[in-house]
This record gives C-alpha cells, sequence and structure tokens, in this order.
C-alpha cells in the first residue's frame, strides 16, 4: 500500500490553516468535479481530493496523520506503525462521504481504510423518500451505472451481457466490489446519453418494499469511421480529384452493417454535406445520415505523375488565390 | 453458445418512454422532495402538470436532477447557482457538440 500525501493532493503546505485548506479543497473539487470535468481520471481526482480533505478538515484526525505521515512521502511503500493512533478518538461523522457516483459511499482508498477504518458508511443507508418507517418497509435503493455500446447495437438493437461491480458492505462492515452480471436487451434507436430504467434491478428493499430499479445510461464506444451527434450520424467520405469533378457513384457503408449506393455529383465541393435522409440512428423519427466529402490528392512521385499534373494545370485557367489581395 | 435459454431483461428509455412522479424522480435521484419542488421554482426541471402531485418529469429531467444533486451535495452549491451551473454545462455540451461535427474536437 503506498503513502498518500494528502497535504500535496490539495496543494497545501504542511501548516495550512483550516480555512486554506477549505479554500484549497473547494477550488480543486469545483474544477474536478465528474460532472464538470469529462476527462478520463476527473472522477478518480475527485475521490482522491474528496479524502485528502476529509482527513485534513478534521481535527483529531489530521493530527493523527500528521503524526503518523512525518516522515513519509508520497507513493512510498506504507505501513501503519502498530498504535499509530494511540490517545486519538475518532469522533463518528467524520468519514469520507463522496456523495458522487450515485450514492456508492464507502469508497476509500486502502490507505484510508487502514488508517481510518470505515470512517461512517452510509452505503445502502439512505432509504426512499417518502417513507414514515412504520412497519419498516423500505423500497431498494436505485442504481445507476454507465454502459459502452457499439453505433451498430443502436441501429439493429442486441442482446449483450455486461459486468456491473457494486461496492458493498458485508457483515464486517469491509467495503468490497461484487461482479455481478446482467443479460440486457438494448433496443433498437437507444441514443448516446439516453438511459434504460431496469425495474427491479436496483438495491434489495428492506421488509416488504420491493427492490430498488437500476438505470443504464448508454454511451457509444468511440468509433474510428463515423461521428454521431444525438441520432445524425456522420462520415468523412474521401474523393478523388477527378471524382469530385467528374461525379462518380460511391457504396457507403452505414453502421447497420449494410451499405448505401450514392451518386456523387460532378463538380461536389470538400465539405459540402450530402444529406441521406432517415438514414441515422432510427427511431420514430429517425436521425440523417450525413456523407462530408473530403478531396484527397494522390501525391507526385514518377514523372508520369508529374507530367500528369502538369497537364492538369495547364488545362485549366485557375488561380484559387485570386480573391487574397494584400 | 446458444441463447435460446437466456431471459434478455428489457428496460424502458426513460428520456421517452418514462414520465416520472415526484416520488420516483426524488429515489431516482436521492433528494428530497422539497428540493425538487425548489429546483422547479428556479426552471431547474419542468414537469407537465400543475400540482406537484400531478408533475411528471420527462425527457432529460432525471440527468439533470442526478446532476443537480451532485453539484448541491458535492459542491454546496445553492440552488441558484445550480441553475446557472446546468445551463453553462448544457452550453458547453452543445459547443463540444459542434465542435464533434465540424471534426474539430
Amino acid at each position: 500500500m503506498k503513502f498518500k500525501d494528502y497535504y500535496e493532493t490539495l496543494g497545501v503546505a504542511r501548516g495550512a490553516t483550516e480555512a486554506e485548506i477549505k479554500t484549497a479543497y473547494r477550488k480543486l473539487a469545483r474544477k474536478y468535479h465528474p460532472d464538470v470535468n469529462k476527462a478520463a481520471d476527473a472522477e478518480e481526482k475527485f475521490k482522491e481530493l474528496g479524502e485528502a480533505y476529509a482527513v485534513l478538515k478534521d481535527t483529531e484526525k489530521r493530527a493523527a496523520y500528521d503524526r503518523m505521515g512525518a516522515n513519509w512521502k508520497n507513493g512510498q511503500d506504507f505501513q501503519a506503525p502498530p498504535n499509530w493512533n494511540d490517545g486519538f478518538e475518532f469522533t463518528e461523522g467524520g468519514g469520507y462521504n463522496p456523495g458522487y457516483g450515485g450514492g456508492y459511499e464507502g469508497d476509500q482508498s486502502e490507505f484510508f481504510e487502514s488508517l481510518f477504518g470505515r470512517g461512517r458508511h452510509r452505503a445502502g443507508g439512505r432509504a426512499s423518500q417518502g417513507n414514515t418507517g412504520q412497519g419498516m418497509h423500505f423500497k431498494g435503493q436505485d442504481h445507476h451505472a454507465k454502459i459502452s455500446i457499439d453505433l451498430a447495437d443502436a441501429y439493429n438493437g442486441a442482446k449483450r451481457t455486461i459486468a456491473l461491480h457494486m461496492p458493498t458492505l458485508d457483515a464486517s462492515g469491509h467495503v468490497s466490489t461484487q461482479e455481478r452480471k446482467l443479460d440486457v436487451s438494448i433496443p433498437k434507436g437507444i441514443k448516446a446519453g439516453q438511459n434504460l430504467r431496469l425495474s427491479g434491478q436496483g438495491g434489495p428493499g428492506v421488509g416488504e418494499g420491493g427492490a430498488g430499479d437500476l438505470y443504464l445510461e448508454i454511451d457509444f464506444l468511440p468509433n474510428r469511421l463515423y461521428r454521431v451527434d444525438g441520432k445524425n450520424v456522420y462520415l468523412d467520405l474521401p474523393l478523388a480529384p477527378w471524382e469530385a469533378a467528374l461525379g462518380t457513384t460511391v457504396n457507403v457503408p452505414i453502421p447497420s452493417g449494410s451499405t448505401l449506393e450514392l451518386k456523387i455529383p460532378a463538380g461536389t465541393a470538400a465539405g459540402r454535406k450530402m444529406r441521406l435522409k432517415e438514414k441515422g440512428i432510427p427511431s420514430k423519427e429517425p436521425g440523417d445520415f450525413y456523407v462530408v466529402p473530403t478531396i484527397s490528392l494522390p501525391n507526385a512521385e514518377t514523372d508520369a505523375q508529374k507530367n500528369a499534373y502538369k497537364a492538369f494545370e495547364q488545362a485549366f485557367d485557375f488561380n484559387p488565390r485570386a480573391n487574397l489581395k494584400g | 453458445m446458444t441463447q435460446t435459454n437466456m431471459t434478455w431483461i428489457e428496460g424502458a428509455v426513460v428520456e421517452t418512454e418514462i414520465h416520472m412522479t415526484i416520488v420516483e424522480l426524488a429515489q431516482a435521484s436521492r433528494t428530497p422532495e422539497d428540493l425538487i419542488m425548489a429546483w422547479v421554482s428556479e426552471g431547474v426541471l419542468s414537469p407537465a402538470g400543475s400540482s406537484p402531485q400531478e408533475w411528471r418529469f420527462g425527457g432529460d429531467s432525471l440527468k439533470r436532477a442526478r446532476i443537480a444533486a451532485h453539484l448541491t451535495h458535492d459542491l454546496d452549491l445553492n440552488t441558484p447557482g445550480v441553475a446557472l451551473a446546468l445551463d453553462l454545462l448544457e452550453e458547453i455540451s452543445q459547443l463540444r457538440k459542434r465542435l464533434q461535427r465540424e471534426n474539430l474536437g
């Protein structure tokens, strides 16, 4: 297990005041909050910030951490000395509650857990709203997860077995991760950002309360060929200069797996989108498929190729910079 | 592997097929109902219906409510702050999409 330098995480000096620590945390929390910051490591960074703040803002924890951690550097292999927290009393409620993550509270690092134990876990704890507590019947918590699918799955529908990792509390109060597999039917026409509600697949209920629901947020895997915007799909189509000038017919692959024959008219300019109506993501109101022509120039390497280009030049009285006047 | 014996779980698409009551939205976003009411007053959420019991939240309400809940809980934002943040995030999202469409982003 590696030592975590919480001061370094927050960018504050070891002697920083509580006010300085709070300000530093808030600035960084705003910056790295996963709903605000779309970088891949934002969530991890946000959790680290929360953990560092939970320790440094709590007088008792900070004192214990300072005493124990004075001689350690960030990333060093670490083992807490026995009795390191003698004489310190940790109050309840000082735990790390990241909040973000759809309620999977209790997601502390191994380092934090080894020093401060569970803190105050609220995993599985927030009862559903509207319960007045008679007879202890609670509907289970709703869970949220994200899955990535191929664009082709949105066109055709798909059956997918997905693996979800749920942090759970075991009997002794330790957080572990349970893997669960679900066989899910992905409906045709689903779009990135939409949520599928799977009834009863969420957290278990209490008493006669039913299980909560599982919400799966759909995202598309990055696609080599296509760009997606809502229900519209875009494809760059490279053309040779003579194809763009004289016209041609091309076979355009669409995400469902089939191809469409598309006539490229003579005089097609690069960037001039061609719309294939209703060939986007299927739906009651299907999206459109846009082909965006680009012109690719072959390199002039051999003499014959260079001569061909020179002949090309001779055939035209063409100044592309006619409008560029200094 | 044959698939004939498997039961494939079907779900409903929230954005197009589900209209949540305030109770369902409170549950799904882990937010107290009175905070949801404050968000409706602020214009963060726009349900159909004229009273809280009649409200039905559709479209991107779930997504907005969850982001609002996260910002409130994690960043200590008040309701007007949450409203502004959501507006700005939406604008950033639209700009990113434009860049993506033009193959620049």
